[in-house]
């Protein structure tokens, strides 16, 4: 029973009886919705507590990496350690296999705190804080978790290590594989029985589901050109999961859609993010930005579920880096701009890459 | 960069992950995925030939030219097919791809013919059976070439092509996959599919773009020919932190064959993720000389402490020679000031209209009237 006050409105309702009656792994969100993780605490800080129940997260992939997975394996486990049922879908021929590869929750006893930045110069006087928001996250405790022993809101998986089989086996977890399905209505009937055991009531809601479907338009799959019936199987899915206790979450690879499709689908999100490659060796981008070197990827937030308001959610950067913190805890952060040299316009370590007059391209006062 | 990518597919696969893949592209702009695909495979059986690689054995299934075709290949190489036919097996399915002929000849014990080629899962299940015959059951790996994607999408739908492929892919025993395609015969989103399937991408481009894309200019020719000879090879790998890494080389077309040589002065153009925001505040030689010519509208200063007589638009009651209604004046001096701005057309110069003439000089336009710059 992990319940924490909500601090966004200063309405208090009398949350204490909804509280109790929650189950593992769920909290009380703003507006009434009820939120679970997603399985990575910095995502959850950013979509403003985690996935409303009855919400549908669509993440778009980028063909050039497989950072979706990361995604999907860190929610999956989430679901698995708080032993909410899983569905899961895939175009791979074992989507069992899948499941070995999913993270375990770190231990509390790790180290994971965030060390002190290092380019920071300890002078006695003067003490400049360049990109100071850093500093603010160092301070703030995650006491949520720390009330009840048993059950975290949110854990952070260690991707080294494996999820112990006992999760997987004991659970309500249920894959298939989309690949040679002929059309749409296996899936949809899978999905329906799923949710049929997890209906919305007004009373207390005792555990919620997780459906997770990897590379939905995935070549491989014979349906994958049928693009107005993958259209109406999401609208049908949204739909189910709207009147039920889960979330489900789709990726799927826009570059593999027809434009106005593609548009279609982002429109049918609650939530939508998109995750890019990043390229290696990029000189640029390793002077704009600071930590290029530990950045494994890009995390887009174009769109935050509004459930119950009408209040759009207007978040202070929507682009975020992906990072492995000691290569096991999946990070995201801000993006920071490396320090620029004030007096000739150019960052450190170039070499009057853009502010030659010579050049005939820029912009010219 | 051409030694890195048959590194990677000499390498192959590790336990548990997909087999790399690579997809050669190339267009009519610059037409030469055949001989880089040739490239490629001669490098990829000589090394498994030398035991480089964890690779036993090639497949190679043919579309669009003869088996024999690639037996010759191979000789001019100084690969001796005959005794190393336990580690190369052609399929061929340029003969008789639909099977029309009766009877077909056979070429050599390295070669099979395929006779179905709109049956995605009967090749599938041929190229498996190949490569068992020629490795062996179990753990060994064997290493697949096709001729070129572009005939398989012609028989059959583009799901089932990349449901071959990405079972291929995660097959167990096969160690590293690469492919020819012809980005031009299909619409983009086949050669997205395509490259979406595949962890390294490498495209041929020609070296200078052609104008306006007509053909038939003198211009054009001469960068037709120079684009028919050489051209630019990018490469694409998706590595498995999740990072991608692109290089870019040149290649020559020559009689022995295909050469790669690093780019040269053009260098490589980085098109990265965020725009450059810098403005250009510095000025040049000529700027500043400018500059310190433009006459300011003060009226208190001058050269050499003469007082400047600015043109207002109306003529000031120091000059009392012209003595004519402001409308009248304002035509006028208008004409005069505009053959005077002709003369002065070199000069930067700032034309001030007077609000009154009864205000003191300067006084309008700067408040703090004991500033005096």
């Amino acid at each position: 029973m992990a319940a924490a006050k909500t601090r966004s409105s200063s309405f208090s309702g009398n949350l204490s009886s909804a509280a109790s009656s929650l189950g593992p792994g769920l909290k009380c969100g703003p507006n009434g919705t009820v939120l679970l993780s997603s399985g990575i605490p910095d995502l959850d800080k950013i979509l403003g507590g985690g996935f409303p129940l009855g919400s549908l997260v669509m993440v778009m992939e980028d063909a050039e990496a497989p950072h979706h997975m990361l995604l999907l394996r860190n929610f999956m486990s989430q679901g698995l350690v708080h032993s909410q049922p899983l569905l899961y879908a895939s175009p791979a021929r074992d989507p069992r296999g899948f499941l070995g590869t999913l993270p375990s929750p770190a231990a509390s006893k790790d180290d994971k705190s965030r060390g002190p930045e290092p380019d920071q110069l300890q002078e006695k006087g003067l003490r400049i804080a360049w990109q100071y928001k850093k500093y603010f996250g160092e301070n703030q405790l995650n006491f949520d978790g720390q009330r009840d022993g048993k059950h975290k809101y949110s854990n952070e998986f260690n991707l080294r290590n494996p999820l112990e089989r006992h999760f997987i086996n004991g659970q309500r977890v249920d894959c298939f594989s989309i690949q040679d399905s002929p059309d749409l209505s296996i899936l949809q009937d899978r999905c329906t029985t799923f949710l049929s055991q997890l209906p919305r009531n007004d009373g207390s809601i005792s555990c919620a589901g997780r459906i997770a479907i990897q590379s939905f338009c995935a070549p491989q799959c014979v349906y994958s050109n049928m693009e107005w019936e993958m259209l109406s199987f999401i609208r049908s899915l949204k739909n189910m999961v709207q009147s039920s206790n889960s979330v489900a979450i789709i990726t799927f690879p826009p570059s593999l859609l027809s434009p106005s499709f593609c548009k279609r689908w982002q429109h049918m999100a609650d939530t939508l993010l998109s995750v890019k490659a990043i390229q290696d060796d990029d000189k640029e981008l390793a002077q704009l930005l600071t930590g290029y070197q530990d950045m494994i990827g890009f995390l887009n937030v174009h769109k935050v579920a509004r459930i119950n308001t009408q209040v759009p959610v207007i978040l202070e950067a929507t682009t975020f880096s992906i990072k492995l913190q000691k290569r096991r805890y999946l990070i995201l952060e801000c993006l920071n701009q490396a320090p620029v040299d004030g007096s000739s316009g150019t960052s450190y370590g170039t070499s009057g890459s853009c502010s030659s007059s010579s050049k005939t391209g820029n912009l010219d006062f | 960069m051409a030694k890195s990518i048959c590194i990677a597919l000499r390498e192959g696969a590790l336990e548990g992950e997909l087999a790399p893949t690579l997809t050669i592209k190339d267009s009519i702009a610059s037409p030469f995925g055949l001989q880089v695909f040739d490239h490629v495979l001669s490098q990829l059986f000589s090394s498994i030939l030398a035991g480089k690689s964890p690779s036993q054995g090639l497949i190679l299934v043919s579309f669009s030219r003869s088996p024999s075709f690639y037996l010759e290949l191979l000789k001019n190489k100084g690969i001796n097919v005959a005794s190393s036919d336990k580690r190369i097996h052609i399929l061929d399915c340029y003969n008789d791809p639909l099977g029309w002929k009766d009877q077909i000849v056979e070429i050599s014990s390295t070669v099979t013919v395929f006779r179905e080629v709109k049956h995605m899962d009967k090749l599938f299940n041929s190229i498996i059976e190949l490569g068992r015959g020629l490795v062996g059951g179990g753990k060994i790996r064997f290493s697949i070439a096709i001729d070129s994607v572009d005939e398989m999408l012609r028989r059959a739908s583009v799901s089932s092509v990349a449901r071959l492929l990405s079972n291929l892919r995660s097959h167990e025993q096969i160690s590293s996959i690469f492919w020819l395609l012809h980005s031009d015969l299909h619409k983009a989103r086949v050669t997205a599919v395509l490259e979406y399937l595949s962890s390294m991408v490498a495209s041929l481009e020609p070296s200078h773009q052609l104008a306006n894309g007509q053909r038939g200019d003198l211009e054009n020719f001469a960068l037709i020919e120079h684009n028919s000879k050489k051209g630019k090879f990018h490469v694409r790998f998706k590595k498995r932190n999740g990072r991608v890494h692109v290089m870019s080389e040149e290649v020559h077309m020559e009689q022995s064959g295909i050469n790669f040589t690093p780019l040269t002065s053009e260098g490589a153009i980085n098109q990265g993720l965020v725009p450059k925001v810098q403005f250009n505040l510095q000025l040049s030689e000529k700027e500043r000389i400018d500059k310190a010519n433009v006459v300011l509208p003060f009226e208190h200063q001058g050269d050499n402490g003469k007082p400047l007589q600015i043109y207002d638009g109306r003529r000031s009651l120091v000059d009392s020679k012209h003595e004519r209604a402001v409308a009248v004046e304002n035509v006028q001096t208008k004409e005069e000031s505009e053959s005077e701005s002709e003369s002065d057309r070199q000069r930067g110069e700032i034309i001030y209209y007077r609000d009154s003439d009864d205000e003191m000089p300067d006084s309008d336009e700067d408040p703090d009237d004991d500033l005096d710059i």
